[in-house]
């Protein structure tokens, strides 16, 4: 039953990929630019989550999780009041906003350093270590938990942006920020929920990563790159996209770690997103609409 | 008026060894040269053709591993390894050539995906590069059989590099070429209903940037003697995009004061060390919302009642 | 029969559903002044800008000095001599008006990488010959005076000017004007009726995009009406103000028709 380790480990890693991608999917979508901070709300989530874990030891796994949401959430809110709206205001070429957001990103990544150390933070065990058994399969009780939550969050959020009237007029912005705001939006404030929402995602994602290893400083790093790996290979710019480009990424990371060498684990996602770009820009949504 | 301040500049440069400085300065100022040259590249890229290259440091890398590689393995003479280390760059720039197509931002992260990769190599063939224990024992520079040993002289090979490079891309910047890629930059649409061929100039600015970096490469590892491939991580990459920025968008001037200000004040400030990347972010952000013509942008507005004009 | 320096046979555009341009038949006589008019959105500018190949074609072909151009890029049918004004004014903004009419000339020029490096004689040559053509370019246009003045800064009427000079800087066979009064007082208008005229002179053929009627009927030598995409009418200026279809399309439309005012 190897093979449903590795299954249920792939699908677990690419919820945690899925949340990331849609916070690239929906910025990308509301201001046309690739949030490279991205990562870093992530691992701004997971190690808040994990501070606030060694102040109250005994926090249930739901709350760990809201906890690094909520951290998230409101950094990447105050990012874009204290950054992102005052260049766009400022109407500066796309270029400048982009360089500005990696400079978002290394600030983040040398603050927490400061702040934690760069050295690996454990996240105590937060479920029971025996195996639950799931249609007659013997399945870790956190991979278990990371695809529920992972399923839980984009369910919320799908549910939240087609059923209420905020996340339409928020889909509207995204569409077309001009009219949107002629038909009454607050620009600003769908600006800030957008943000808000993408932190949370990626907050949640940095919690449910640290529970399935460690986090470390650079974690956002790679982890940034690898949900916009997903989100490039669902189609830049499809929410639906950015959640099955997160499960695909998973399952082949996953496998190819196993079949080809697991040092050159990193580099699968490195020559796949060159791969798309290069040769499928609108990723798999892209190629499902063509067939269609 | 210009030539005359050039001049100047240029005889303090190659006359400070005369003076008898401590060689540890000498050594600093060398780095400076060489982080001058790899930024050099990349405002060509940047600064110029608008491409935003956050992997420079994998073909800095490629340069400095193929130098030291050459001289250590097969005892190539520096003059030679410097050279081979130019083309090994350029020739792996090769491999990126499809991604100029690319726009802004995913030209970007294929950059920074590439620079990974070439990160990855390096850490982990350890039959060719040592891997994490890193290449030990490269040698000196050395001209015409004569070992560099002196700092002084050193400085003097890495100052001069920085200067041929520097009136190289002074000369394309007022050429032709020049005025294309700038044209490119500000506007791709009408530089190609101009006749440019958009895609082709990009591809040969990244192939000089590369060629460039990979020449910088070299001067490293011969100055340092040892490299780690923790040497060319994406943090390198960052360092010489803040280098570009600091100094100014566009200016090649620029280019060298930011490589001075990026290598030099960590030193000049003890304390700042470690919060060092931490200000380099925050002076990132900082440019993009307040102007970006940084230092160069700056003496330029302070010199112009000076100016002919 | 004087010969068509560019012809369109069945050339199309659909943006998914929508045909903007409906295999449409145009052909333009060399040495000619030729107008594109038609009421919003039929499509001038998408053909306009199919004949640039800033579009490409979903249909048809495209012919110019007889030869097939339906596939090439716009950077290639700029080095063959069909050059291109833009609507919404594409200069180079950090740059000179010089240094705007340079870039008309790249096209010709050969000098690369190395020959900037080395400064071979006829590199040198070729910039001073660029730097000639730019001027005349400029003084062409009327705007010799702004040679060191920076795109950014000029007033509105010498940006569009500026266009106009980068592109006539290589004497093109064929030159595309996208509206080129647009925004333009009167007087401007007036002018600008008098430069293509001069462009004509020179040898260029011209094909105009316009809205403005007063520039069309008195510059255009042939019109070639659009509506919904489809060739509505062509002929003399004349004979398009008075046709019934043209009248019709325009007052169904909701627009003006064509009437003309002496302009020049």
């Amino acid at each position: 039953m190897y093979l449903a380790d590795l299954f249920a480990a792939g699908l677990a890693i690419g919820c945690v990929y899925s949340l990331v991608a849609l916070g690239f999917a929906m910025i990308i979508r509301a201001t046309g630019i690739i949030h490279f901070a991205q990562g870093e709300l992530l691992m701004l989530g997971s190690m808040s989550a994990l501070s606030t874990l060694w102040l109250m030891p005994r926090l249930p796994a739901v709350l760990l999780l809201a906890c690094g949401m909520i951290a998230s959430g409101a950094l990447a809110v105050a990012m874009e009041f204290l950054v992102y709206r005052p260049l766009r205001l400022r109407r500066v070429p796309l270029m400048n906003v982009i360089t500005a957001t990696v400079g978002m990103s290394i600030l983040c990544i040398n603050a927490a350093r400061i702040l934690w150390g760069s050295e690996p933070l454990r996240y105590p065990e937060l479920f029971s270590s025996s195996a639950y058994g799931i249609f007659g399969v013997r399945v870790s009780p956190q991979l278990v938990w990371i695809m529920l939550f992972g399923v839980v969050l984009m369910g919320l959020l799908q549910l939240f942006l087609k059923r209420t009237r905020t996340g339409l007029v928020m889909q509207a912005v995204a569409q077309d920020a001009e009219v949107a705001q002629l038909m009454g939006a607050n620009l600003t404030r769908m600006m800030a929920y957008t943000f808000a929402i993408a932190g949370m995602m990626a907050g949640a994602a940095g919690v449910m990563f640290g529970s399935l290893f460690f986090s470390f400083f650079e974690m956002g790093f790679v982890l940034g790159i690898k949900g916009f790996v997903a989100a490039t290979l669902g189609g830049l710019g499809s929410l639906a996209g950015a959640m099955l480009g997160g499960i695909v990424f998973g399952l082949i990371e996953t496998f190819s770690a196993v079949y080809v060498s697991s040092a050159y684990k990193d580099a699968i996602g490195m020559v796949l997103l060159i791969a798309i770009l290069l040769f499928l820009p609108s990723g798999l949504v892209g190629l499902w609409k063509r067939r269609s | 008026m210009t030539k005359i301040v050039t001049a100047a500049i240029l005889a303090a440069l190659f006359a400070l060894p005369f003076f008898g400085p401590h060689p540890f300065i000498l050594h600093m100022l060398s780095l400076v040269a060489i982080s001058a040259t790899v930024a050099l590249g990349l405002q060509l890229l940047l600064g110029f053709s608008g491409q935003l290259s956050i992997g420079q440091a994998a073909f800095y890398g490629i340069g400095a591993y193929a130098s030291g590689l050459l001289s250590t393995r097969l005892g190539l003479p520096f003059p030679a390894a410097f050279a081979a280390a130019g083309l090994a760059a350029a020739l792996a720039s090769l491999l990126m050539v499809p991604i100029t197509r690319l726009s802004g931002a995913y030209l970007a992260v294929a950059t920074l995906g590439f620079s990974i990769l070439v990160f990855l190599l390096l850490k982990n063939e350890e039959w060719l590069t040592g891997g994490s224990f890193g290449l030990m024992g490269i040698p000196r520079a050395s001209l015409f059989g004569h070992v560099i040993t002196q700092p002084g002289h050193a400085y003097l090979l890495c100052v001069s590099v920085a200067a041929l490079v520097y009136f190289s891309l002074l000369r394309l910047e007022r050429s032709r070429f020049g005025r294309a890629i700038n044209a490119i930059r500000q506007n791709e649409d009408a530089a190609r209903a101009c006749g440019v061929q958009v895609t082709l100039l990009k591809s040969q600015c990244f192939v000089i940037a590369a060629f460039v970096a990979g020449l910088a490469g070299s001067l490293y590892a011969h100055q340092v003697r040892y490299l780690a491939p923790t040497d060319f991580t994406f943090w390198k990459s960052v360092e010489i995009l803040i280098m570009v920025v600091i100094g100014g968008m566009g200016s090649l001037f620029g280019a060298v004061l930011g490589a001075a200000v990026v290598v030099l004040l960590p030193e000049v400030l003890r304390e700042v060390g470690d919060y060092r990347m931490l200000v380099f972010g925050a002076i990132l952000m900082a440019v993009m919302l307040f102007g970006e013509s940084g230092i160069a942008g700056f003496l330029g507005q302070c010199l112009k009642p000076f100016s002919k004009r | 029969m004087p010969e068509a320096l560019l012809e369109a046979v069945a050339l199309s555009r659909r943006f998914g559903g929508l045909v903007a341009v409906d295999a449409v038949d145009f052909s333009v006589r060399a040495g000619a002044i030729h107008g594109l008019i038609g009421p919003n959105g039929a499509g001038k500018t998408t053909l306009l800008n199919l004949i640039a190949a800033a579009l490409p074609a979903s249909g048809g072909t495209l012919r110019f000095h007889g030869e097939d151009i339906t596939r090439w890029g716009p950077a290639r049918r700029a080095r063959a001599g069909i050059r291109r004004t833009f609507q919404n004014l594409k200069l180079f903004s950090e740059m000179t008006a010089l240094q705007n009419a340079s870039l008309g000339l790249h096209a010709g020029t050969r000098a690369g990488i190395f020959a900037a490096l080395v400064g071979t004689p006829s590199q040198r040559r070729e910039e001073r010959e660029i730097a000639d053509g730019a001027r005349r370019a400029l003084e062409f246009v009327g705007l010799a005076a702004q040679a060191d003045v920076v795109a950014a800064k000029l007033p509105y009427g010498h940006r569009r000017l500026l266009e106009i000079a980068r592109a006539i800087a290589a004497q093109p066979a064929l030159l595309l004007l996208d509206e080129p009064a647009a925004g333009l007082n009167a007087t401007e208008a007036a002018n600008l009726a008098g430069l293509i005229r001069r462009i004509q002179a020179q040898g260029t053929t011209v094909v105009l995009v316009e809205h403005h009627m007063d520039v069309v009927m008195t510059v255009c030598d042939t019109i070639t009406v659009l509506d919904y995409g489809r060739k509505l009418a062509q002929g003399a200026p004349l004979e398009i103000q008075r046709s019934p279809e043209v009248i019709e399309a325009y007052l169904g439309g909701g627009d003006e028709p064509p009437a003309a005012h002496a302009v020049a």
